[in-house]
This record gives C-alpha cells, sequence and structure tokens, in this order.
C-alpha cells in the first residue's frame, strides 16, 4: 500500500462531467430568469395566421395550434420545469432530511416507525402516488410540485439515514456524548456537516426525476393546466398534431432532455468529486 | 426460509389492507362533494341527490367501508361509475394485456440491463464503456412519453414500418399483434435498461475491486472464472433490489406509455379513471397494482435470500 | 539457517514500483532486493507505508496497469518472471506461489461455500476433477486443524470464526502444493490467542511440507518466532537484512535499532522509557535527497542528507544500507536519541492503595438481546409432545456480568482481553456513554450508574475517554482549534483570546506546534491525531481518562511517543486511568495494576508483578505464552478456538469452553471462588492455589520477587 502521508493542500481536479453538467444547468437556469425578457414573443400570444408553422426565421422552433411561437413557449417551460424540480427537490430534502436525522440518531421505536411508515409511501409507485395525491383534487402546479416532492420523501429519508447511522458510530460522536453535548448540537454540528455530501448528490439527481416526473404528471393532464407552457404539457397537446406538427413535441422534449442530462452529469461529477474512496487518490 | 416466506405475505396482506383503508379515506373524505365532482359543475340538486344514493354515499362512512371492503374480498370490484360495466371482467382484461407488455420488458430490462453494465464494467474506460454510458445517460435523461413520441414519429410517421398505437388481440395475427407491442415495450424498457445498466456497472467494479477477487485472481484462476464465479454472484445482489423498485417504474411508464401508444391496459385504465374520477375505478385498479408491486418485491427478497447465503443461513448460527 | 550451497528460490535485485500521481511519481519501492532460499522463511518487516504489501502484489504480478515496475532482476525457481507472458504469471500464482491475505473474512469470497473454494486451485492448476478437489479440500482442511472439515467445507465463509476463517485461507494457499507461501500480515487481524495457533500451524506445515515463506508483518515479535532471516523495510528501500536472531542482538541499521528501542516489553523489570523514531515517514512523492532516514535519524550527519548509503556487511550473512553503521556500533539508540534509558515511574511510586479511590465501579451489568423479536420465538413441545407452542425466549450476550474496579488518582488500571470480552463496553459504561443494567458508578465522589444526562455535567468534566481509531476520532470538518476548543467553550472553562491561548497550551502539552490548531484533521498523521485526541480529552482539566485501545492503530515508532505523553501526563497531572488494550506489553509497560477480562467478566486482577508471575488465572497464562515476543520463548499454552456462538448460560466458570485445565463438572456448574494469594492479586479459578502457582513463567522474570 503506497500510503504516504497526506500532503496538506492537495487540490484534486474537478472532474470533466461535473464542469460541463454545471456549464449546461447554468444556461438554461439563465434562461429561465431571463426568459420572459428575452423571448421574442409573449408566450401565449396567438398568431392566427402563423398556425402549426414549421421552424423558420421568425418562428426558430416553429408555432403551434394556436399559431404560439414553440421557442418562446419552450423558454417559459424552462421556468415551470426547473421550478417544479428544484421546489419538489426542496420539499423533499426539507422533511426527508429532518426525518432521516431523526430515525438514524434515535434509533428504537422512532426510526422502527418512520421506515414502516416510508416503507407504506415506497410500496406504491411513484407515477401511482402522484396521481393517486392530484386525482382528488382539481390540478394545479403547486400540487403536483407537492406530490412530487411528497412522492421521492423515502429516498432522501434512507440516504440520510444511512450516513447517520454510519456517523453516529464514529467515535468523535461518542466524544460529543462524552462532553454531555445535546442531541441538537451533535445533530447539526458535528452529523450534518459531514452527511451533506452524500445528500447533496442524492437531491441533485433528484431533481432530474422531479422535473422528469413533474412533466408526467402534466402529461397525463395532472399538472400544469393549459394555457401554460409546462414542457409536459406541451408534448401532451402536440400529441394530436404529430402527423402536422413535429416540432411541437420534439423541441420542448430536447430541451427537457439536455436540462436532465446536465443534472445529471452535474450530479454524477460531485458524487465522484466528494466520494471519499476517490478522495485521496492513490492506486 | 417458509417462515419468512409466510411473514412476508402476512405484512403483503396487512399492507393491503392499509391501502385498502387509505384508498377508501382518500376517496371519502374529499374536498367537495363527490356526487357533484362526477357530475361536473352544472348538475342538478336532483341528480346529485340520485347519484348519492345511488352510492350509498348517505350511510355512515364505517358501513360504506364495511360493504365495500366485504365485496372486495369476494373479489366484487364494483361497477365504474362512468362506464357503467362491473369493473373485475374490465380489470381482468386490461391486466391481461398489461402482463404481456411489463413481462416482455422486465425480461428486456433485466437480461440487456445485466449485461450492458457487465461489459461496461469489465471494459472499463473502454469505447464500449463509454458507449453504454452515453447510452445509459440518455435513457436516465429522456422520458418515457417524449422517447415514445419519437418513437411513433420515426418508425410510424416517417418510415411506416410499425402501427403508431392501438392494440390487436392475437387472434388477429401474430404480427398485427407483436407489431403494436415493440413500441410500448421499447419506450418502456429503454429507461429502465439505462438505470439498471449502471448500477450493475458500478456494483460490478465494485466488487472487482474488492479483496475476495483480489484473493481470487491470487489464486490464478482464469478472468472468465473471477468475472463469473467471484464477481458476478455477489455484483447482481444490489442489482436484484433495484429490479424490484423499478418494476413501481415500470407501472408508472406503463401509465404513461400506454397513454402514448393507446394501449389499452391497466396504466391506460387507471389514467382514466384517475381523468373522470370514477372512483370505483381508481380504487380497484390501485389496489391491483399495490398488490403485484409488493409481490414483485417479495420476489425480489426471496432472490435475494436464495442468491446470499449470509441472510440463507442466518439462523443456524445463533 | 547455514548457508545452502542450493541456487536461491526467489531473487529480487533492484525492483522498483512507482505510481504515477497528480503531484508527480510517488515511488512505493525504490531498489528493493534479497533472495530467498527453498525452505527458508524470511520475514519482510516494517511499518504502514514501507511498501511491504507492494512486494508481495509485485511478485504475484498483481499490482494493477497503474503501477510502473522495473528490476535488475527477479527471478523465481530459476525463471525471470519479467519475461513470462501474463497467462504464465497467471499459471504460477496460486500454483507454486500462494499468497494468504491479511484479513480473513474480505478475502474469502461470501457467497461461495468454503470447500469449493480451497478445491478451486487444484481444480485449476493440478486439473482434478471438481468433485476429486472437494475431496481433496477436505483433507486439506483437515491438515490446518479445522475439526469436522466436511462440514465446514459446505459453510459459508461468515459461519466461521476468525481463526477458522484464517485456516481455510492457508488451505486455499496449499491447495495447489506451491513452492513458496508469501503471507501477508496473517495474523494481525486475529487475537493473540489464535494468533499462537496459527502461528504453531505455519511452522508445522513449514516443516512436514518444506515450503518457503515470505512472511509480511509490522510485527517484530511474529517475525522472530517463525521466520530466519529478516529483511527490514523502510519507505521502499531495504535498510537492513540478515538472521533474525542476529540482526535482533545486534540491529545494525539506525531504523532498526529505532523500532527496537519503541517496542514495549513484556518481561518485568527491563522496564525502561521507550525511546521513539522522531519524526514521520518521508513523503515517497518527494523523498528527501541522500538516505532516506537521515531526517529522523539521531547518528546521521551531513553526508548522510548528501548521497545515498551503499550497502555494507556488518556480519556474516548480513547487510547494511548505512554510512555510518560501522562507527555507530555500540552506540544504543537511547544515548543517541536522548532518551537516556530513564527508567519507567511506575516501579518506584506504587500508587496508594490508602487513599479513597477517584473511580470506584461495583458490580456494573449490561447484557444485550441477541437477534430481533422474530429471533428470540422459539417453538416446543410442551413435556415433548403435541403440538409445538411458541414461545418468547430471547438469547443476552452478557457484556458486562458483575464487574467492580476502584482507581486512585494518579493510577493506571490496566484492562486487557481479547475482542468481543466486554472491555470496551466497560470503558463506556463508566463514562455513561452506555447506560447500565444495574451496578454502581462512582466517580470523584458523585453516583452516575442512574443519573440523568443533566446532573452529569461535572463527571463530563472530570471524566474523559480517548479512542482507539485516530481517523474516527476527529470530526473532519473541524479544525484541531475548533475540535480542542469546543469543550473549552461548553463548559465555560474559556472564551476569545483566552480559548486560543488554552488551545495552544493543550496543544503544547500533547507536543504539538501551536501553527496545528488551523489545520484540519485529513492534514494529519495517524499519531498527530492521536495527539489531538488526547488534547480534545484533557481540555476539561479532567482527572479520569478511559483509554480506549488508545495507541493500538500506531506503527510501533509512533506508539511508543504516544505511551511516553500519557505516562508524562499523568505524572505532571496527577490523572487516573483506565487503560483498555489487547496488547500485554503495552499494559505491561504502562499499568501499576491489570485486570484480566473474559466474557464480560474479571478472571484475574492484581498489581501488574503480581499478574505477570505465578499463580496465573489459567487464561493470564494461556494469554501470556502467546505474546510473540522478540525477548525468548517459554512454554506454550494453546486454546482451543470456540464457535461463533458462545452459549455461556451464567452457569459455571465462564472460562470453561476453553480452559486447559478444565477440572470436571464443577467448572460446568459452580462459580468459581476467588483465590488471593497475596492481598490485592485476585484469581477466579477452582484450582487449588499450588497447582495454579507450580507453574513456569512463561515470560523472562528479571526483577526479585515481591517479598523476597
Amino acid at each position: 500500500m503506497p500510503a504516504g502521508p497526506p500532503e496538506p493542500g492537495a487540490r484534486r481536479r474537478l472532474p470533466g462531467n461535473l464542469l460541463a453538467g454545471a456549464a449546461l444547468v447554468l444556461v438554461i437556469a439563465a434562461a429561465a430568469l431571463v426568459g420572459p425578457w428575452v423571448a421574442p414573443f409573449p408566450y401565449d400570444e396567438f398568431h392566427i395566421r402563423d398556425r402549426l408553422k414549421a421552424p423558420d426565421a421568425v418562428y426558430w422552433f416553429g408555432t403551434d395550434e394556436y399559431g404560439r411561437d414553440v421557442f418562446s413557449r419552450v423558454l417559459a417551460g424552462s421556468r415551470i420545469s426547473l421550478f417544479m424540480g428544484v421546489a419538489a427537490t426542496a420539499v423533499s430534502l426539507f422533511c426527508g432530511v429532518a426525518l432521516g436525522l431523526t430515525a438514524g440518531f434515535f434509533r428504537g421505536r422512532i426510526d422502527e416507525w418512520l421506515m414502516r411508515l416510508m416503507d407504506l409511501l415506497m410500496s406504491f409507485p411513484p407515477v401511482i402516488l402522484g396521481l393517486l395525491i392530484l386525482a382528488v383534487t382539481p390540478p394545479s402546479l403547486w400540487k403536483t410540485v407537492l406530490a412530487v416532492g411528497i412522492v421521492y420523501i423515502p429516498a432522501i429519508v434512507r440516504v440520510t439515514r444511512s450516513v447517520t447511522l454510519e456517523l453516529a458510530q464514529e467515535e468523535f460522536i461518542l466524544a460529543a456524548r462524552a462532553r454531555g453535548e445535546n442531541a441538537g448540537y451533535i445533530l447539526f454540528r458535528e452529523i450534518l456537516p459531514n452527511a451533506w455530501p452524500p445528500i447533496i448528490v442524492e437531491a441533485s439527481l433528484r431533481v432530474t426525476f422531479a422535473i422528469l416526473l413533474g412533466a408526467a404528471l402534466s402529461f397525463l393532464g395532472m399538472g400544469a393546466q393549459p394555457p401554460s407552457s409546462d414542457w409536459g404539457l406541451m408534448i401532451s397537446e402536440a400529441r394530436s398534431y404529430l402527423d402536422q406538427a413535429w416540432w411541437m413535441a420534439v423541441f420542448p422534449g430536447l430541451v427537457m432532455c439536455l436540462t436532465v442530462v446536465g443534472i445529471n452529469l452535474l450530479g454524477d461529477g460531485l458524487r465522484e468529486w466528494l466520494d471519499p474512496r476517490l478522495r485521496h487518490g492513490g492506486a | 426460509m417458509i417462515l419468512y416466506t409466510l411473514r412476508r405475505l402476512a405484512l403483503i396482506v396487512l399492507l393491503l389492507w392499509v391501502m385498502s383503508v387509505l384508498l377508501f379515506a382518500i376517496t371519502q373524505v374529499l374536498p367537495g362533494n363527490v356526487a357533484r365532482m362526477i357530475l361536473g359543475q352544472f348538475a342538478t340538486a336532483d341528480a346529485i341527490e340520485a347519484v348519492e344514493t345511488k352510492l350509498g354515499l348517505k350511510d355512515p362512512l364505517a358501513v360504506q367501508y364495511g360493504r365495500w371492503f366485504s365485496n372486495l374480498i369476494r373479489g366484487d370490484f364494483g361497477q365504474s361509475l362512468i362506464m357503467e360495466r362491473p369493473i373485475g371482467p374490465l380489470l381482468s382484461e386490461a391486466l391481461g394485456r398489461s402482463a404481456i407488455l411489463a413481462c416482455l420488458s422486465f425480461v428486456l430490462v433485466a437480461s440487456a440491463g445485466i449485461l450492458l453494465g457487465v461489459i461496461a464494467a469489465v471494459r472499463k474506460n473502454r469505447p464500449v464503456d463509454h458507449a453504454v454510458s452515453v447510452f445509459s445517460y440518455l435513457g436516465i435523461s429522456v422520458p418515457e412519453f417524449f422517447w415514445g413520441i419519437v418513437f411513433i414519429l420515426v418508425f410510424a410517421r416517417f418510415l411506416g414500418w410499425l402501427p403508431s398505437a392501438g392494440y390487436s388481440p392475437l387472434d388477429e395475427g401474430l404480427w398485427s399483434w407483436f407489431s403494436r407491442l415493440i413500441g410500448p415495450t421499447l419506450t418502456l424498457t429503454f429507461t429502465l435498461i439505462a438505470h439498471i445498466s449502471r448500477l450493475t456497472r458500478s456494483s460490478m467494479l465494485e466488487t472487482l475491486r474488492s479483496r475476495y477477487v483480489l484473493a481470487a485472481r491470487a489464486k490464478g484462476l482464469p478472468e472468465r472464472v473471477i468475472l463469473f464465479r467471484h464477481a458476478l454472484r455477489n455484483a447482481l445482489l444490489p442489482t436484484i433490489t433495484v429490479l424490484a423498485i423499478d418494476v413501481g417504474w415500470l407501472f408508472g411508464g406503463i401509465v404513461v406509455v400506454e397513454t402514448v401508444f393507446a394501449f389499452p391496459g391497466l396504466g391506460r385504465l387507471v389514467a382514466f379513471a384517475i381523468e373522470r374520477r370514477d372512483l370505483p375505478l381508481i380504487q380497484a385498479t390501485l389496489l391491483v397494482i399495490t398488490a403485484i408491486y409488493c409481490l414483485a418485491n417479495l420476489a425480489a427478497d426471496l432472490l435475494y435470500a436464495a442468491l446470499n447465503p449470509r441472510i440463507r443461513y442466518a439462523r443456524r448460527t445463533s | 539457517m547455514a548457508s545452502p550451497p542450493s541456487p536461491p528460490l526467489l531473487e529480487i535485485e533492484g525492483l522498483c514500483v512507482s505510481y504515477a500521481t497528480a503531484g508527480g511519481t510517488l515511488r512505493a519501492l525504490s531498489g528493493v532486493s534479497f533472495r530467498l532460499q527453498p525452505g527458508e522463511a524470511l520475514g519482510l518487516a516494517g511499518e504502514s507505508g514501507s511498501g511491504k504489501s507492494t512486494v508481495a502484489l509485485a511478485l504475484l504480478g498483481l499490482l494493477g496497469p497503474e503501477a510502473a515496475l522495473s528490476a535488475r532482476r527477479l527471478r523465481f525457481g530459476g525463471r525471470d518472471l519479467l519475461s513470462l507472458s501474463p497467462e504464465e504469471r497467471r499459471r504460477l500464482r496460486g500454483g507454486a506461489m500462494a499468497i494468504v491475505f491479511q484479513d480473513p473474512f474480505t478475502a474469502l469470497n461470501p457467497s461461495l461455500p468454503v470447500g469449493r473454494q480451497v478445491a478451486e486451485p487444484m481444480v485449476f492448476h493440478r486439473g482434478l476433477a471438481e468433485s476429486e478437489a472437494l475431496a481433496a479440500a477436505i483433507g486439506l482442511l483437515h491438515q490446518v486443524g479445522i475439526p469436522r472439515p466436511e462440514v465446514v467445507a459446505r459453510s459459508y465463509p461468515h459461519q466461521l470464526s476468525g481463526g477458522m476463517q484464517q485456516r481455510a485461507l492457508i488451505a486455499t494457499a496449499l491447495a495447489a502444493e506451491p513452492e513458496l507461501l508469501i503471507l501477508d500480515e496473517p495474523t494481525t487481524a486475529l487475537d493473540v490467542t489464535i494468533e499462537a495457533q496459527i502461528l504453531d500451524l505455519l511452522e508445522s506445515l513449514r516443516r512436514s511440507r518444506r515450503l518457503s515463506i515470505l512472511f509480511i508483518s509490522h510485527n517484530l515479535g511474529v517475525i522472530h518466532r517463525l521466520c530466519d532471516s529478516v529483511c527490514i523495510l523502510y519507505a521502499g528501500e531495504v535498510c537492513e537484512t540478515g538472521p533474525t536472531k542476529a540482526v535482533f542482538r545486534d540491529p545494525a541499521h539506525p531504523y532498526t535499532r529505532g523500532l527496537l528501542a519503541s517496542l514495549p516489553r513484556l518481561a518485568l523489570g527491563s522496564r525502561k522509557r521507550l525511546s521513539p523514531i522522531p519524526g514521520t515517514l518521508p513523503d515517497l512523492e518527494k523523498p528527501p535527497p541522500g538516505c532516506l532516514f537521515h531526517p529522523r535519524c539521531p547518528y546521521g550527519d551531513k553526508r548522510c542528507g548528501e548521497q545515498s548509503p551503499l550497502l555494507s556487511s556488518p556480519g556474516p550473512e548480513r547487510s547494511v544500507r548505512c554510512w555510518k553503521a560501522q562507527e555507530i556500533r555500540g552506540v544504543a539508540w537511547e544515548e543517541a536519541a536522548g532518551g537516556n534509558g530513564r527508567p519507567a515511574a511506575r516501579g518506584d511510586e506504587p500508587a496508594d492503595q490508602a487513599v479513597a479511590p477517584l473511580v470506584i465501579v461495583r458490580d456494573l451489568r449490561k447484557r444485550y438481546r441477541l437477534g430481533g423479536f422474530w429471533d428470540a420465538l422459539v417453538w416446543e413441545k410442551p413435556g415433548g409432545q403435541g403440538w409445538p407452542r411458541p414461545a418468547w425466549e430471547p438469547k443476552f450476550l452478557r457484556a458486562l456480568d458483575g464487574v467492580s474496579l476502584a482507581i486512585a488518582a494518579g493510577e493506571v488500571l490496566g484492562l486487557v482481553g481479547e475482542s468481543g470480552c466486554g472491555k470496551t463496553t466497560l470503558g463506556r459504561t463508566i463514562l455513561r456513554l452506555i447506560d447500565p443494567d444495574g451496578g454502581e458508578i462512582v466517580i470523584d465522589g458523585r453516583a452516575i450508574a442512574r443519573a440523568p444526562e443533566r446532573e452529569l455535567r461535572p463527571v463530563r468534566r472530570a471524566a474523559q475517554i480517548v479512542f482507539q481509531n485516530p481517523d474516527s476520532s476527529l470530526n473532519p470538518r473541524k479544525t484541531v482549534g475548533e475540535i480542542i476548543g469546543r469543550p473549552l467553550e461548553r463548559f465555560r472553562i474559556a472564551s476569545g483570546a483566552g480559548l486560543r491561548r488554552r488551545v495552544g497550551e493543550l496543544l503544547d502539552m500533547v507536543r504539538l506546534a501551536p501553527s496545528y490548531a488551523s489545520r484540519y484533521p485529513h492534514q494529519l498523521s495517524g499519531g498527530e491525531k492521536q495527539r489531538v485526541g488526547i488534547a480534545r480529552a484533557l481540555a476539561t482539566s479532567p482527572r479520569f481518562l478511559v483509554c480506549d485501545e488508545a495507541v493500538s492503530a500506531l506503527d510501533v515508532s509512533v506508539q511508543a511517543a504516544v505511551l511516553n505523553l500519557l505516562e508524562d501526563l499523568r505524572r505532571e497531572l496527577g490523572l487516573a486511568f483506565l487503560f483498555i488494550t489487547h496488547d500485554l506489553s503495552v499494559v505491561a509497560h504502562l499499568a501499576h495494576r491489570v485486570m484480566v477480562m473474559y466474557r464480560g467478566g474479571i478472571c484475574e486482577e492484581g498489581t501488574i508483578a503480581q499478574v505477570l508471575r505465578p499463580p496465573f488465572h489459567p487464561y493470564t497464562e494461556a494469554l501470556l505464552s502467546a505474546v510473540p515476543r522478540i525477548d525468548g520463548e517459554r512454554a506454550r499454552i494453546r486454546l482451543r478456538e470456540e464457535g461463533p456462538a458462545p452459549e455461556f448460560a451464567g452457569r459455571g466458570c465462564r472460562f470453561q469452553g476453553r480452559c486447559p485445565r478444565l477440572l470436571g463438572e464443577i467448572c460446568r456448574t459452580v462459580a468459581p471462588p476467588v483465590l488471593e494469594p497475596l492481598p490485592g492479586h485476585r484469581i477466579l479459578c477452582h484450582h487449588r492455589l499450588e497447582t495454579l502457582a507450580a507453574v513456569a513463567s512463561p515470560i523472562a522474570d528479571e526483577a526479585p520477587p515481591p517479598g523476597a
């Protein structure tokens, strides 16, 4: 084992996929931010004369059945999708981390019950669970966010719990307990700072799941409602015009793929970068 | 082992019962009036009254649940509100069609996913590995509904090789039947193959780094023995667990894919039920899906135990 | 071993292995040379990072593609290994050249039956059919001393104990009848009594099969025990080779001398302050010019820092890589290093038993339920007939089964025992990191066994703990300053500038520079981390420290420095210690009194001089005789190994399952009485004192017996 003493200040190179992913995500996030100001047309403006026009110099991605500019709609859709992904992940992150820390640190009966509850949640297929939550009330965007967020709580709980269980065995936690530190200090000052890396990686991948699930729900008519320009909804609407206007489905789909690829690259890059096994290089 | 299986089965029964209560509760404790939701905003008071009486909505909740549940036990799922047909036959017909789709997809996912993952791990950092990883990136990044639409565009609209959608019974010809399965199956599997191959690759790589594989190398065993006897068996354990979870994905996928390809299966039925707020149908379909999902998980756990001596023989040591 | 005329079995000359890293090239091995004669056992010794395992992997051709290997000569059995094709190398591996790895549990495939794993080399190297090989494997398992080999062959690795797993691995290595057996730290993961059995096995196998052995270990005692000659590695270089006895009696290289001077000895009366090697291993990416050891060498001069030393021969069959090997003969390491052999303080100031003890523990109990709810469910037929009925009968592990002890201020109580005996549970329960099921704990006059956490505050301040694993005991996200400062904050001892000053003082106390306060744990070496852990424990100015295997994870040279530090702190601060360890030599070096623990209970206790001399508890006797040492050997007592799930149900003597001096039924049914040969010396055994006293001491006794 050729292991010398670790050198102080040795910096590891950022992995390429992290950089590529970050660049892609930045571009799309920027588009989402400034979209309304740079879009050539308002996303919901009808151009009745230009219905179902193929892509050209004016309408870069063509127009839909009402003559709305697909490019402007895709741009506006990036806001909805990113919001949905991030907000839903925030919901599952908030609940998941809290529950995971509790279960992993206190163990015992709380842990037992929480995990059974999570098993129950997990025993629904995600789309079905989302549908069930949305089925009984009129759909709206924030409900989709909430539904998607709830669907992915168990995943975050599991990751958080397993890191917490592992960290709780570490001797520095015992040292804190030997000082009589309270649970709050141990959880938030000793455990959480060390638990973040895997949770962040998991969350970054969950963002893509959330975007895809949100789009799927919108596609099924259970998410964003017309005339909103959600990507899933746009593809759903385009289905009736596949013969005449392929661009109505293809462009929103492509942009969605790019977004998801970007976030996945970012997440994988983060994983590589933060993985302790790869941290010290070596053989 | 038998005890374990029985215990798990008991748990599943319990879970299904909890589900039935939950489903019942969710559909009962709705905000707003159920009958009005069914009939729409402009229904007359009389019509609402009629529907409520028909559904027994005026009885106490416990009575309603008891009635529904005892019917359920006897295999009577009730009547679909919208289609006004008994749910049982509807369900079994749809289930049969979806089962073909699901089984076909599952076999494809398990075999192709594992194969690709193993190849990528063994040829790490070679062109094959890169190709597989690009493929799987696409797979996990492209949502099924978009992939399905691209499939229809390319193979049905532009090339005209395959029918774009629908279902044709087997007695109308083998090709006609099969050609309408290709699209949904491929669409359904693409994401999951990507998922499984990524997972298999990483767990295979981990196993190949393990001490016992080094020990097997030190024994001078041929590479194929090291790969198949020593590494693969252990590397498959996490894959099996995830395969079971992916059955859940498969159901989700089925809902979407059947919608895209207008395939009259269970997924389409669920989507329809939810879209039209057909309560008995929602309850019945979701219950069936949960049951299948639980059984898939059980099967995975049993397979896991069968492959993992640490679980199989846990009892003997204590 | 007389020099044999036959050509060497293994010849290595100028073996270099390097890895390309982000910062340049890491030289794992630079010019390693040695020879191994047929039938010889050669020990390859060195601390972690010396490159010993790399040598083994290089020989087997298992280094992996990222390693760059070169050698002037790498010959095995007359064949040039470097010119062989990968396929030929593979045939050699596990055939003529087999290896046993360190950690038996990870080296066995968890999902294959043991028998098949043992049989594999026979199938692939000797062309046996699967069934023949399996039968032969059972024979081999029998030969390596595994009882009921047919059953074991069908078992999976997790069903075997550590010792049995290691035997199975040895059987695997022997399966293809190798000429050379490479053993890479084969006993490091095992308890000392099991280690002794494995060494016995290796010795007998070596004789019966005329095996050549390359034995890799950090443990000089084990090498002394088994090897004819030894090769000392430092930072990827050979610094000294020669016959084991000669090298250990008269080490020529400063590093060898330093290692030997750092080693705590089990022998009584030879206790001196240890003389550690200062500094740390050089950075192998930027090795120092000249002799690799010179930055740490007390003998070094200008030339050592400029030119790499050449090999010279200080005696027959010996060679040493040092410019000053001739000059420094007769200049002891201690003299050169300035440790001047000051005796350890313990002997001259026995702890005062008259003073009220600082820590008192009475009849402490803790048990754990084994398995979950369902595991406790058994089906039994009432009266042996009719339908079986369920009954809930949980099994318990008695981690602490009525332990009592007392520690005075300024006293070191050593607690020894093998893994799983409950010693860590005891240390943690005394500090209320684990809640006891019963018994009393009094620290500094406060009864704390059942006190709620908020009442423990003063005790938390007065009693602290130092942990085993330097990598896990410091929070990686905090600086050293934050880590040491937190107890000061928590107990409102200091804040602001006062806190920073105090952190500096504490760092000074553990011999670290004040600049360390701004470093993160991953920037420290193992020994430095352990010092930070000690500083953190000292921050509250405690009166009692529990040291749980506090030096076990450290290399000997570093361990010696930490042991010295602990001894100094005890003297300066008057600390009481509960020193938990599996290493008898460390206890013998540091402790005033010792307790020997077995399965949740104490079987012998007394002052160090009492416990290291007869009469012994049979377990103590076996432990002492099992310790491999570099200073002579005595009669050995070997213990049977028990199955993985012991069934001591609380009746009779807890050592009954392994006792070599079992009297009979009484040991199984009646709890042993307490024998007290001398005041304070207690032995729990059914034997009569005279019987226990009439054994030869397994260790060298250089001090006059007390009262003589």
